[in-house]
């Protein structure tokens, strides 16, 4: 069997950069010595706007265009203890990091360079904050084990509002990418 | 049909890959006006299938049909079993490069679910799904015709079949055959089906026929429709060989047992599959005659 590629490149990648929007706000809040005000404040502002407005505008092109899969869970387990990982591993070292000066600053923005390859690469681009502002919970659904060889095999991440996802339920969620996606109404 | 086509909730729409020696199943997403163009293409269907009968007879293996014929299969037979992996499967995989090579491509196919979340499945031969590439296609740019450079592909007034909880509903035989790789799942079949045949006609040596038929797709063909009629059971013998008798098949007794050359393998499955018979309607001159298509009378 052929493997299946992920696809929507450029919607993970700026799901991915959505992700780490809060580190802008909070570089922002810092600001920076070694670059103007206006142009250091017009960046951190961009890399939270921009990525955010693309996965609102993401998931909206999703509810017009009907991209609708049905997913019968498997098993399902609550992941927001991925979100913490992410904020101690990732967003505190980055705010804490030194950026004061130039060669500082460069080896920062290349390692958050490597945190968002990875978690692209990775199909790490659910872990957003703003899923959680808003009030949505993030699963990893497993699909059922049954003898056809046709069903998919691959387990998929579901952003619901439901505290939880029973085992054999079909749920009707919108496709962010090929393993991310999101069901509006669920409660 | 055990689906409301007026209520259809989500729509899934994918393709059939021959990936080397496996057909695979990938779902392409696609937006909500190829969604209802979808839904239209299954309720055309299932109007063609009622203009053609309401009363549809169970598809036989054997049976040479015409271009479009209603028949169906229930869902649990042995030959439905690859249709009914597609239409049981689940979370099937999204693969948007399933399009890029067409060669493989063999068909596509919907999967609906309805209001009160009952499943249907619908599939077509990707003949002219995929034909359209090979064209030179134009459209009109201002007042001049240029040649379209994207990929188009085309999709089809119905599909061939219909696949509910319940019933294949097939529209035309022969996709269903196509996409269900009917003729393998067939010649699969023989020792399976030989072994029930032979538990039901204990005073038929089949072990001629079951060699025969492994190697002969239309033989194993008969043996699988002869598997489904209910009456096998009750054929007597007696009655047999004067059948066989009558229609010119050439059989051997040893004891109890009826024993068929190779030369009259086809000629004998026939006779079991009711397709040779004999018509006296002339006095002294019996007619014999063979038919590769037949309805019973009820």
């Amino acid at each position: 069997m052929k493997p299946v590629k992920e696809g929507l490149r450029l919607a993970r990648l700026m799901m991915v950069l959505s992700s780490i929007s809060p580190l802008f706000i909070l570089w922002a809040i810092r600001g920076n010595c070694l670059i103007p005000e206006y142009w250091f404040l017009g960046f951190c502002l961009f890399m939270v706007i921009a990525p955010s407005l693309y996965l609102w505008r993401r998931i909206v092109i999703a509810k017009k265009q009907k991209q609708i899969r049905p997913i019968v869970v498997g098993k399902a387990e609550d992941h927001r203890d991925h979100l913490l990982v992410y904020l101690f591993a990732m967003l505190l070292p980055f705010y804490s990091a030194d950026l004061s000066v130039w060669r500082d600053l460069a080896a920062v923005l290349v390692a958050l360079g490597f945190i968002v390859f990875l978690f692209w690469h990775l199909n790490l681009h659910y872990m957003n904050i703003l899923f959680a502002v808003f009030g949505f919970h993030v699963f990893t659904i497993y699909p059922k084990t049954d003898d056809n060889p046709l069903s998919g095999k691959t387990s998929v991440v579901l952003i619901t509002k439901r505290v939880a996802v029973p085992s054999k339920e079909q749920i009707a969620a919108y496709r962010l990418s090929n393993t991310v996606y999101f069901e509006s109404g669920g409660q | 049909m055990k689906f409301e086509l007026n209520a259809i909730q989500t729509v899934q729409f994918g393709v059939g890959r021959d990936d080397g020696d496996e057909h695979a199943f990938h779902c392409v997403m696609v937006d909500d006006a190829v969604q209802t163009a979808l839904g239209e293409m299954a309720t055309e269907t299932w109007a063609i299938m009622r203009q053609l009968t309401n009363d549809p007879v169970r598809y036989e293996p054997s049976e040479k049909y015409s271009g479009c014929e209603h028949v169906y299969l229930p869902l649990d037979d042995d030959l439905a079993v690859r249709m009914r992996n597609l239409h049981e499967a689940v979370n099937l995989d999204i693969d948007q490069n399933a399009l890029n090579d067409t060669e493989a491509m063999f068909c596509y196919f919907a999967k609906f679910t309805d209001a009160r979340g009952w499943k249907l499945t619908a599939l077509r031969r990707a003949t002219q799904f995929k034909g359209v590439l090979k064209s030179r296609l134009l459209w009109q740019s201002g007042d001049a015709l240029r040649l379209m450079d994207d990929r188009v592909f085309k999709l089809d007034k119905d599909f061939d079949l219909l696949i509910d909880n319940q019933r294949i509903h097939i529209l035309r035989p022969s996709g269903f055959e196509f996409a269900g790789k009917l003729q393998e799942a067939i010649l699969g079949a023989v020792a399976g089906n030989v072994a029930t045949l032979h538990a039901d006609l204990p005073f038929v040596q089949f072990a001629g026929i079951q060699d025969y038929a492994s190697t002969h797709p239309r033989a194993a063909r008969y043996l699988a429709s002869i598997r489904s009629q209910q009456e096998v059971a009750k054929i007597d013998r007696q009655h047999l060989i004067n059948t066989c008798d009558a229609t010119g098949v050439e059989i051997t007794l040893n004891g109890r047992e009826l024993i068929v050359s190779e030369r009259h393998i086809m000629g004998f499955l026939e006779v079991l599959d009711r397709r040779r018979y004999e018509v006296k309607l002339v006095p002294n001159a019996p007619e014999q005659y063979r038919a590769p298509s037949r309805t019973r009378l009820s």
